[in-house]
C-alpha cells in the first residue's frame, strides 16, 4: 500500500487523529458541481446547477458557500458542511466574484456582458453598474477597501475603480489578455495569460514596476495559507510556479499537464486544483511537488475545500447525513487563503525545483451513486 | 462507460494542449481559448456522431433499401455537407454571431434590470431533475424547428433555399445536412433566437443528443422502415420523412413538416400517417444543378434562385 492511501484509511480507522475535507469542484461545461471526498479521493455526489459555474467565496458569516452560475443567473448557496443546498437567489451573471475587506462590499464582473458590478454586500443591493472596456474577468481589493482592481481581458489593461466614487481610478496597460489578481505587499500582481509573465503593479503611482517569468499562459495566483509563498498556474505551459512572496523569485516550477487553474488548500498544506482540459483535479503535495489526480466533471474551474471530521456519506438520494458541526470559527479569509488547521510544510522544505509526476489515483472511477449504467453515463 | 468519459477527456485534452491552445496562445487569442475547447469537443463529438450514424444507418440500408443506388456522387456529395455541418466549420460561424447576439441581448436586459429566463425558474421541479429539463428544451426547440420547416416551404424565397434539400433524388441518411449555408444561418439564428428566451442548458448530454442526431439521420435513410402505429406518432420514421421528400410533396404542398417529433404534423393538420408509401424523392421544377451539382454549384444556384425570389422573378 502507498504511504498516502495508508495514511488516509487510517485517519479513517482513528477519526479525530486525522481531518477529512470536502472538496467542491465547479463543472463550468458540465453544469454541476463535484463533490470529491478527500479521503476516499473519489466524487461522491454531484449538484446539478442550471448553466454554468465559474467561481465560489464564502459568505460574510463564512457559513455558507456562494456559488456564481454565470450563465443561468443565480447565486448558488451552499452548506459546505453537508453539500446542501440552502437558497438560491437570481443575480445578474456572476463570473468571478469577491466581498471587500471591510465587509461592505461584493464586486461581481460579468465578463461576457463588459459589467462590473458592486453591491451592499449584507442586502445585495445594486449600488452601481459600471459599463467597462472588454472582458473584466477577476478582481482584487486594497486592503483598506477603497479600491477594487480589476483585470479587462480584452483590453490588456488593470482597471482600478474607487469604491467610495464607485467609478474608474485609473487604468495601466499590463499586456495580453490578463487574468488572475491579488494584492500582495503593497503591490498588485497580474497573470498575464497572453503572455508568460505576472505584471507586477504599483498602485500608488498606477504604474507597471517589472515582470516575472512564469510560463506561457500565466493565469492565476494563488498565496499559500502559511504566507510563505506564492503559487501561479501557468495554462499553456502547464505548470505551478512558486514565489518567494516579498522577492517574488521563482522557488519551484512544477509541470502539472492539464491546463491548472484554481487552486484551494486543505488543512495539510496540500494544493487542490483544478485542470481544465482534463476533466480533473491534482492533489498537490507542496513538499515534492508530486500530484495525483481525481476525474470531475468538464471543464473544472472554481474549488473549495471544506475541513470535515468524518467521512462523506455516498448517498446521493437518500437523506443527506445530518449536519455535521463545521470548523467554521478557523474558517479562512476566502478560499483561496485558506487558514491551515495544522501546521502547513514550509515551502522552504522545497526550494530545488521538483518536476512533478502526475499518477492518475487508482479508485479514480466516480462512486456507484447514479444507481445505474446509463444513469452514470447520461449524468455526463 | 466511465473509461470511456475518462477516454475522452483525456484525447480533447491531449488535442487541445497539444495543438490547439499553443496555436491560440502564437495568435493572441487566449482569451477565446475556453470557447476554443468547447468547439473542439463539438467537432470531435461530431465525429463520433458520424461514425455511429454510419455504423447504424448503413447496415439498414444494405438491409431493406426502398431504392438501388444508381447516383453514388449525390451521395458524396451530400457527404460533404455532413462534413461541414458536423466539423463545426458552418455552426462555428453561427456560433460567433450568436455569441455576440447573446451578449448584447443579455447585457441590455440587465440593464433595463431584467434577467433573462430559464425554463427551469418557471418550472421549479426540472431543477432536480436535468434530463427531463432537457426533454422539456428538446420539445420546445422541436416544435420551433416545425414551424420553421413549415416556413422554408411557404415562404418562396426561403424555399428557393430549401429546394437544395429536397433535389436530392438519391436520397440516404448523408441528406440530412444537405442545406444552402444561408438556409443553415436562418435556421441558426432561429434556433438561437428562441434560445435566447429560454435559455438552452450546455451540451451535457451527449447520449441524448446522440440519440436525437440518430433520429434526425435516420428519417432520411433509404429503408424501408415504418415505426408502427404508435411508433409512427411518436419518433418521424424513415417512411414519414420519405413522404415530406416525396416528389408531390414539394414546396408548400408538403407533408409530415415534423423533424422529431410527429405530434405537431397530428396537431396542425399536416400529417400523412399512410404507412405503405414510399415516393419517389426530388424537388420538380428546380433546376437540375441543384440536384446533382456539387458543393460549389448547388451553392451558387441557391443564391441565385434566392435572389430572383426575392426580385419576384423566381
Amino acid at each position: 500500500m502507498r504511504p498516502l492511501p495508508a495514511a488516509l484509511a487510517l485517519a479513517l480507522v482513528l477519526p479525530g487523529l486525522a481531518r477529512a475535507n470536502l472538496v467542491y469542484v465547479l463543472n463550468s461545461a458540465d453544469a454541476s458541481i463535484s463533490v470529491v471526498d478527500s479521503i476516499s479521493r473519489e466524487e461522491v455526489r454531484r449538484i446539478p446547477v442550471l448553466r454554468e459555474v465559474h467561481h465560489l467565496i464564502l459568505t460574510p458569516d463564512r457559513r455558507e458557500l456562494m456559488v456564481g452560475d454565470s450563465g443561468g443567473n443565480e447565486l448558488l448557496f451552499l452548506d459546505p458542511a453537508t453539500a446542501e443546498v440552502t437558497r438560491r437567489e437570481r443575480f445578474s451573471n456572476p463570473y468571478h466574484m469577491e466581498h471587500s475587506p471591510d465587509g461592505r462590499y461584493l464586486v461581481v464582473t460579468s465578463l461576457r456582458r463588459d459589467q462590473v458590478d458592486i453591491y451592499e454586500a449584507g442586502s445585495h443591493t445594486l449600488l452601481a453598474r459600471l459599463k467597462v472596456p472588454d472582458k473584466p474577468s477577476h478582481l482584487a481589493f486594497s486592503p483598506d477597501s477603497r479600491f477594487v482592481y480589476v483585470t479587462l481581458q480584452g483590453a490588456r489593461r488593470l482597471m482600478a475603480i474607487d469604491l467610495a466614487e464607485r467609478k474608474p481610478a485609473w487604468s495601466v496597460e499590463v499586456g495580453s489578455q490578463p487574468a488572475g489578481v491579488i494584492w500582495n505587499n503593497g503591490r498588485l500582481l497580474v497573470g498575464v495569460m497572453g503572455s508568460d509573465y505576472v505584471a507586477v503593479v504599483n498602485p500608488a503611482e498606477a504604474r507597471l514596476e517589472r515582470t516575472v517569468f512564469v510560463g506561457r499562459g500565466a493565469h492565476t495566483i494563488f498565496p499559500g495559507p502559511d504566507g510563505r509563498a506564492l503559487y501561479v498556474t501557468s495554462r499553456v505551459d502547464s505548470r505551478i510556479t512558486v514565489l518567494d512572496p516579498l522577492t517574488l523569485e521563482p522557488k519551484a516550477r512544477w509541470d502539472i499537464p492539464g491546463g491548472p487553474d484554481c487552486i484551494a488548500f486543505d488543512p495539510e498544506g496540500r494544493l487542490w486544483v483544478t485542470l481544465r482540459w482534463i476533466a480533473k483535479i491534482a492533489v498537490v503535495d507542496t513538499a515534492t511537488g508530486q500530484a495525483e489526480t481525481i476525474p470531475v466533471g468538464r471543464s473544472p474551474h472554481g474549488i473549495f475545500v471544506q475541513p470535515r471530521r468524518e467521512a462523506m456519506a455516498p448517498a446521493p438520494t437518500a437523506g443527506l447525513p445530518a449536519p455535521r458541526p463545521t470548523t467554521a470559527a478557523t474558517e479562512p479569509e476566502d478560499l483561496q487563503t485558506e487558514a491551515a488547521a495544522q501546521p502547513v510544510r514550509a515551502i522552504q522544505a522545497a526550494p530545488v525545483p521538483v518536476p512533478a509526476a502526475v499518477t492518475p489515483h487508482p479508485a479514480s472511477h466516480p462512486p456507484a451513486e447514479a444507481g445505474s449504467f446509463w444513469r452514470q453515463w447520461l449524468r455526463r | 462507460m466511465d473509461a470511456f468519459t475518462t477516454a475522452w477527456a483525456g484525447l480533447t485534452g491531449w488535442i487541445f494542449e497539444t495543438l490547439v491552445q499553443p496555436a491560440f496562445y502564437a495568435l493572441g487569442l487566449m482569451d477565446w481559448a475556453e470557447d476554443a475547447y468547447d468547439w473542439l469537443d463539438f467537432g470531435l463529438y461530431g465525429l463520433l456522431t458520424i461514425a455511429i450514424v454510419y455504423l447504424v444507418c448503413r447496415p439498414l440500408e444494405a438491409w431493406r433499401p426502398v431504392e438501388p443506388v444508381a447516383d453514388r456522387r449525390a451521395i458524396r456529395t451530400d457527404m460533404v455537407y455532413t462534413f461541414l455541418a458536423r466539423l463545426g466549420v458552418l455552426p462555428l460561424l453561427a456560433f460567433v454571431l450568436l455569441a455576440s447576439l447573446q451578449t448584447r441581448w443579455e447585457g441590455w436586459l440587465t440593464e433595463e434590470g431584467l434577467l433573462p429566463p430559464t425554463l427551469e425558474e418557471i418550472f421549479p421541479p426540472l431543477r432536480a431533475a436535468p434530463l427531463l429539463a432537457f426533454l422539456v428544451y428538446v420539445v420546445v426547440l422541436d416544435f420551433g424547428e416545425y414551424w420553421r420547416h413549415r416556413a422554408q416551404h411557404g415562404l418562396r424565397w426561403w424555399w428557393a433555399l430549401h429546394a437544395i434539400h429536397h433535389a436530392q433524388r438519391q436520397m440516404t441518411f448523408w441528406t440530412d445536412d444537405r442545406n444552402h449555408i444561408l438556409d443553415d444561418v436562418l435556421a441558426a439564428l432561429w434556433f438561437g433566437g428562441i434560445a435566447l428566451l429560454i435559455g438552452v442548458p450546455p451540451g451535457q448530454f451527449p447520449f441524448i443528443l446522440l440519440v436525437l442526431r440518430l433520429a434526425e439521420s435516420m428519417s432520411h435513410a433509404n429503408v424501408r422502415l415504418s415505426y408502427g402505429r404508435l411508433g409512427e406518432r411518436l419518433v418521424v420514421s424513415p417512411r414519414f420523412h420519405r413522404l415530406h421528400h416525396g416528389e408531390l410533396s414539394a414546396g408548400a404542398a408538403g407533408k409530415n413538416y415534423a423533424v422529431l417529433l410527429p405530434v405537431w404534423d397530428w396537431i396542425f393538420g399536416t400529417a400523412d400517417w399512410n404507412r405503405d408509401a414510399y415516393p419517389r424523392t426530388g424537388a420538380p421544377g428546380t433546376e437540375e444543378a441543384m440536384a446533382t451539382g456539387g458543393w460549389v454549384r448547388q451553392q451558387w444556384a441557391g443564391f441565385r434562385r434566392v435572389a430572383l425570389a426575392l426580385a419576384g422573378r423566381g
